[in-house]
């Protein structure tokens, strides 16, 4: 539930009205100057329609310098970003050959294998000379070696389901499967703010869409309720199999699924669930075991488990974990284990060593110091936000904190105030966000210390009163742990 | 002072932004800052004021609830690269509050106008065409419909 001053939601309004009346202008006056100038591209057709890329031309690229920035260090809690320049007002950037040591609040590293570690990383490189980088071809010709295999078991331990299968990618792993778990006469039912990868799997795989309000285990069996009734669109026979599709954390809110709720509401009216734990895993819970261990979920209550490895274990790729029977239909039909390369041996090495320093298997307790040093960390950052005046997302114990910000003018602001002061932090705004909830999203990790935190929080309360969103008074207010039923720990 | 904005069930980023708190206040107060705009750069009565802002929301609106199709941005695949802003609002669904109150700010804005210009010849008439394209525009039968082909698709 987010709290927006009135006078802010009108100013934002207005601000982006501007933005786009002087895009509209611009475009109008360049269509007048082209037409006198000629042009030799007779015949061919355009790239892309005439509109369909405004927002990017006369939004996001007058603020181009706020994204994507280049970085030449492994993202550890410091990193080297290297400095850009433009001389035609943001349109192109280029890279010069310096670079600044800037404190990173920007990276998923939540349990801080971003960068060399002492177990991980020797073993890595033992697994590169002896394999190659890329085993250059899919699962099912040549793509499967006995990390693979190993990788597979670990990761289905680890997650507590029977058995998993691994891809390459993390976002084709959504898109990819999804479309071979339901197809058309079927339902999904996904939350609101769910990842374009699975909006863009759902959408792939030709199924009918329902969305239910974010996080509201009431909304989700209302919409339940009325579609099992009414049935398939046209026919109204009834649906082949319905899938509720939840995030574990939400990457922009911060927000933990109400996952309890959601697991008895799909029991009560046979639905599959399907969880997607792309930043819960590896970051929450006793052992980082992810929301269900947090929340006291059956691991056998949820169908489907699905996270990646990019976040938490400083590596990549994606996998599904479910029984032997989904697992085994899954190798046979899903299109990212016939035809995609499979994950470079070296990265599945790094998943290995990762989970055992979690689970403490390599003979020290540096996992679970690790997880207490990230839950300490997201609560302490947290609660000094909050007692700055911040408006700050997120349940307590979720690494992830978006500040907010409103205004499109503060964005960039917010951004470049923080990189003068060698602190980089990763502001989102439309249409990642909602048009009026642009924020800065602030990343905790564990290989974060005390001291980076403190200078961090000076930092961003220097750089939130240059652009005033201190929206609350500076007081302890919690507003956003009242969460009734679930108890966090 | 401060409003909760609930999170909406409507995946269409190009109108979502609609349903959230302030949009009513911060579209009557832009009229309004516009017709004191007006009255100060041209110097002219109040009711030629209201004409000309009356006719250049019509333009303004026309333009992109009703002539402009699709999004501006590419994330959504373009499917909804068929159907203009008016039509993509409320996911489609037809006498939605919303609706409702952007057909009544028109028609309020033709009554002040024509009020303030005392109902006199050429503003009557054209404020009068004005308003009759905009609300016609907006029934609930004229969903998807493209009269003669005009802004079809190719």
């Amino acid at each position: 539930m987010i709290t927006i001053p009135y006078l802010t939601a009108v100013s934002t309004y207005f601000s982006y009205g501007l933005l786009f009346a002087f895009g509209q202008l611009r475009d109008y006056s360049r269509r007048i100057f082209d037409w006198w100038s000629t042009n030799n591209l007779h015949g061919y057709a355009p790239i892309c329609l005439a509109h369909e890329d405004f927002y990017i031309r006369r939004l996001y690229h007058r603020i181009q310098d706020c994204f994507g920035r280049p970085i030449s260090s492994a993202p550890d809690a410091w990193v080297d970003v290297v400095e850009r320049f433009s001389n035609d007002n943001n349109k192109t950037l280029k890279r010069t050959t310096k670079s600044t040591r800037c404190l990173n609040l920007g990276s998923y590293n939540y349990l801080g294998f971003g960068s060399y570690d002492e177990y991980c990383t020797p073993l890595v490189i033992d697994s590169l000379k002896k394999f190659s980088p890329s085993t250059c071809s899919s699962r099912v010709d040549a793509g499967t070696t006995s990390v693979h295999a190993e990788l597979e078991e670990c990761v289905a331990k680890y997650v507590g389901k029977p058995a998993a299968i691994v891809t390459g990618m993390g976002y084709a792993t959504n898109s990819a499967i999804i479309p071979v778990l339901i197809g058309k006469g079927g339902l999904i039912i996904s939350d609101s703010l769910n990842h374009t990868s699975i909006v863009n799997g759902a959408r792939g795989s030709g199924a009918t869409i329902r969305v239910f309000q974010h996080n509201t285990p009431a909304h989700l069996e209302r919409v339940l309720k009325e579609q099992i009734a009414e049935g398939q669109p046209r026919t109204h026979r009834p649906w082949k199999k319905i899938m509720v599709v939840v995030e574990g954390i939400y990457s922009m809110e911060g927000e933990i699924c109400q996952l309890p709720e959601i697991v008895s509401i799909c029991k009560k009216y046979k639905a599959y669930v399907y969880l997607d734990e792309a930043h819960s895993i590896g970051a929450i819970g006793k052992t980082g075991r992810g929301v269900c261990e947090l929340l006291g979920v059956d691991t056998a209550d949820v169908d489907i488990m699905m996270g990646t490895f990019t976040k938490s274990f400083g590596s990549c790729g994606g996998y599904i974990a479910g029984s032997k029977d989904l697992i085994q239909y899954l190798k046979y039909q899903c299109p990212a284990h016939l035809y995609a390369t499979s994950i470079s041996t070296p990265s599945a090495q790094q998943i290995i060593s990762a989970v055992k320093v979690i689970l403490g298997e390599d003979g020290s307790n540096r996992g679970a110091q690790k997880l207490a040093r990230i839950r300490e960390n997201s609560n302490f950052f947290r609660a000094e936000l909050q007692k700055m005046g911040f408006e700050v997302l997120g349940d307590n114990d979720s690494p992830v904190m978006p500040i907010m910000l409103y205004n499109p003018a503060k964005i960039p602001a917010f951004s470049r105030e923080c990189l003068r002061e060698n602190v980089a932090v990763v502001v989102v705004g439309f249409p990642a966000t909602p048009l009026l909830l642009a924020r800065a999203r602030i990343c905790i990790s564990a290989s974060h210390s005390r001291e980076d935190l403190i200078k961090a929080l000076q930092v961003i309360s220097k750089a939130g009163d240059l652009t005033g969103i201190k929206y609350f008074p500076a007081a302890p207010k919690k507003q956003e742990e009242v969460k009734d039923t679930i108890k966090l720990d | 002072m401060y409003v909760r904005a609930l999170p909406t069930t409507d995946v269409n980023r190009n109108t979502e932004w609609f349903t959230y708190p302030g949009v009513w206040t911060t579209y009557i107060i832009i009229l309004f800052f516009s017709w004191l705009l007006v009255l100060s750069v041209f110097h002219c009565s109040p009711g030629m004021a209201w004409t000309i802002v009356h006719l250049a929301h019509f333009t303004v609106t026309y333009h992109s609830f009703h002539w402009k199709k699709g999004t501006p941005f590419g994330d959504d695949q373009g499917i909804y690269n068929r159907l203009t802003w008016w039509e993509q609002i409320d996911n489609g669904k037809q006498l939605t509050r919303n609706r409702k109150f952007l057909t009544v700010v028109p028609i309020v804005l033709y009554l002040i106008a024509s009020h303030t210009t005392d109902y006199q010849h050429p503003m009557l008439f054209l404020n009068t065409l004005a308003v009759f394209v905009m609300v016609v525009a907006k029934f609930p039968h004229m969903h998807k419909v493209r009269i003669f082909g005009i802004n079809g698709d190719q």
